[in-house]
């Protein structure tokens, strides 16, 4: 994978972690690709506002990611649908949740949801990249397919 | 006529009037009365005087015919009607003088009448004299003169001149009588019609104030619905009015939250992100620079917290994330981990449309809020289930209750709630009595059941 500047440098030894990112706010999904794939072995392959392209991109066979990022608000649907959705067609990435709303009851209904974490947007970025740097460092695609 | 009668009616002078009229038919027909009654006993004293004026006569005559047969025969048994006739004619003559002594014209012929009565029985008395003491020549001389026989007539002559007046006079009663009586007829028969009319004026005077009444019944009666409608129709505009501010205040709840949510959100999660980024790029800061990074980034949380509080109070993420009964569930967490107050909850999940599932929502958050300030309640009890095809949402709470007909001083909210469920096309009601705690009911339409998932 070529890549540029120090995060090429930082991240070089490590296997890359190709991410689908489910999120209808374009502030946050320019800001958020771009924090992550700072600071975290992270490639983002693909990107949805709603939950019906975001269903579409994920259950299209040829499309293969070791991490989906998923926002509970969308500009229609909801993140809850998707994740419904990605875990029926056994989507092999680990899906994880990245609210505004991380209440206990939304943590347990994502779980049941078949997602691995929530995090908060606003107090727990940076355990979601801390996240994606173990994943990366458990070996990204290897680490997805392990989970299936 | 009518326009007389009417103007009759209305005027003031139309009961003196008419006592008038009664007091006048009164006097005529009393007057009527005495005069007949008098007149009948002037015909009855005439009548006995005509009588008594016959026996005057036969009286005369008797004792002419008992002078002759004792003239002829000499038997003393024809003197027996003379002397009884002698009696009777005094007695007659003294009643008829005493009767007409008044008329001044009757008293001239009475009083002559009388005299050659007296003249006509001395005449008989003398020859009945001159027969006893023998002296035959000289009663039958006095016989032959012929004096006896035109005493009589003229008795007769004085006698038909009498009846005749007498006749005059009774007939001048009866005509005074019968006028007396025509006058006391027309008299009665007036009062009759009067009466009759001032009966027909009564029927039509109380024809015409009870269709006045009917009228004004009516009147009144069209004023009234006129004004219940009027109320009605202000009423169902206030309603409308009110229901419209509701939604309108909720959509605009709705949009701000949303773009707080949106908008704003993402301003400081990208501002979250970025502070991230500035901590990795600056691999080697000052302690100074590090301790403005951190409280950046706490100044960014700060931000990000009252965002959340605010949208959230806005508009409950957890409805629209989790849906009705998993937002009234972590509402009651949150109000009995903030009030201490035990909530338990019975939610069965029923479909409803958005505008429905806020309704219930704020319902129970309203419902929990008065709980909190009033009941001094130690448990509440929130309940949600399908009944047919409505929704049934119940919040009972074990406080100290209150009279629901009282005064409605802190019902506002409660008149809030109502208006917000009746806007939703359901009903609400609120159950409560002092001491009997409060429960707070509210039935909003439901949709069709979608396939479980």
């Amino acid at each position: 994978m070529p890549s540029v500047g120090y995060r090429g440098y930082r991240f070089e030894h490590m296997p890359v972690v190709n991410t689908f990112i489910v999120e209808d706010s374009p502030v946050i999904l320019d800001n958020l690709v771009a924090a992550l794939e700072e600071l975290a072995p992270v490639k983002v392959v693909g990107w949805a506002d709603d939950e019906s392209s975001a269903v579409s991109w994920l259950t299209e066979p040829a499309n293969e990611c070791d991490l989906v990022i998923i926002d509970i608000f969308l500009k229609s649907g909801s993140g809850l649908g998707v994740l419904r959705s990605a875990a029926r067609s056994g989507v092999r990435g680990k899906r994880v949740v990245l609210t505004n709303y991380a209440s206990p009851d939304l943590r347990e209904r994502c779980a049941a949801l078949g997602a691995s974490r929530v995090f908060d947007k606003s107090s727990e970025l940076d355990e979601l990249i801390a996240y994606c740097t173990r994943l990366g460092e458990e070996g990204g695609n290897a680490a997805s397919a392990a989970s299936n | 006529m009518i326009g007389v009668v009417s103007r009759l009616r209305r005027s003031l002078w139309t009961l003196p009037l008419a006592g008038l009229a009664a007091v006048l038919v009164l006097g005529i027909n009393e007057g009527a009365y005495h005069g007949a009654r008098d007149a009948l006993t002037g015909l009855g004293a005439r009548r006995d005087a005509q009588a008594q004026i016959q026996t005057l006569l036969r009286r005369l005559i008797d004792a002419e015919t008992g002078q002759r047969g004792y003239l002829l025969t000499g038997r003393s048994e024809y003197l027996a009607p003379y002397e009884e006739s002698l009696k009777d004619v005094s007695a007659t003559l003294r009643y008829l003088s005493a009767y007409y002594s008044t008329d001044a014209k009757m008293a001239a012929l009475m009083k002559e009448i009388s005299q050659r009565s007296l003249e006509k029985l001395s005449e008989v008395g003398t020859s009945i004299q001159l027969y006893d003491a023998g002296r035959h020549e000289a009663w039958r001389s006095l016989m032959l003169t012929d004096i006896g026989r035109e005493k009589m007539d003229l008795i007769r002559k004085l006698a038909d001149s009498l009846l005749t007046n007498e006749s005059a006079r009774v007939g001048d009663a009866r005509n005074e009588l019968s006028a007396t009586l025509r006058l006391s007829r027309i008299g009665v028969n007036a009062m009759a019609a009067i009466s009759l009319l001032a009966f027909f004026l009564f029927l039509r005077q109380t024809t015409a104030f009870d269709a006045m009444q009917r009228q004004l019944a009516a009147t009144l009666q069209a004023e009234r619905d006129r004004l219940e409608d009027d109320v009605a129709h202000r009423t169902a505009d206030l309603t409308e009015l009110a229901q419209h501010l509701q939604t309108a205040r909720e959509d605009e709840r709705s949009r701000l939250a949303r773009e707080l949510h949106d908008e704003l959100g993402a301003l400081l999660t990208a501002a979250k992100l970025d502070t991230a980024r500035l901590k990795r790029s600056l691999n080697t800061m000052s302690p100074e620079s590090d301790a403005r990074l951190k409280h950046l980034n706490e100044t960014i949380n700060e931000g990000i917290g009252l965002k959340r509080r605010i949208i959230e109070d806005l508009r409950p993420s957890s409805l629209s994330n989790l849906g009705l009964v998993a937002a009234l569930e972590i509402q009651a967490r949150e109000y009995t981990a903030r009030s201490e107050i035990k909530v338990s909850t019975e939610l069965a999940p029923v479909a409803l449309s958005d505008a429905c599932q806020i309704t219930v929502y704020r319902l129970v958050q309203e419902s929990l809020t008065n709980i909190a300030k009033y009941a001094a309640a130690s448990a509440v009890t929130v309940s949600l289930q399908r009944v047919d095809q409505r929704a049934h949402i119940a919040v009972q709470d074990n406080g100290r209750g209150f009279d629901v007909k009282a005064k409605r001083g802190t019902a506002h909210g409660l008149m809030g709630m109502r208006y917000r469920v009746e806007a939703a096309g359901g009903v609400m009601r609120v159950t409560s009595a002092p001491g009997q705690g409060t429960q707070v009911e509210a039935w909003l339409p439901a949709l069709s059941e979608p396939d479980a998932d």
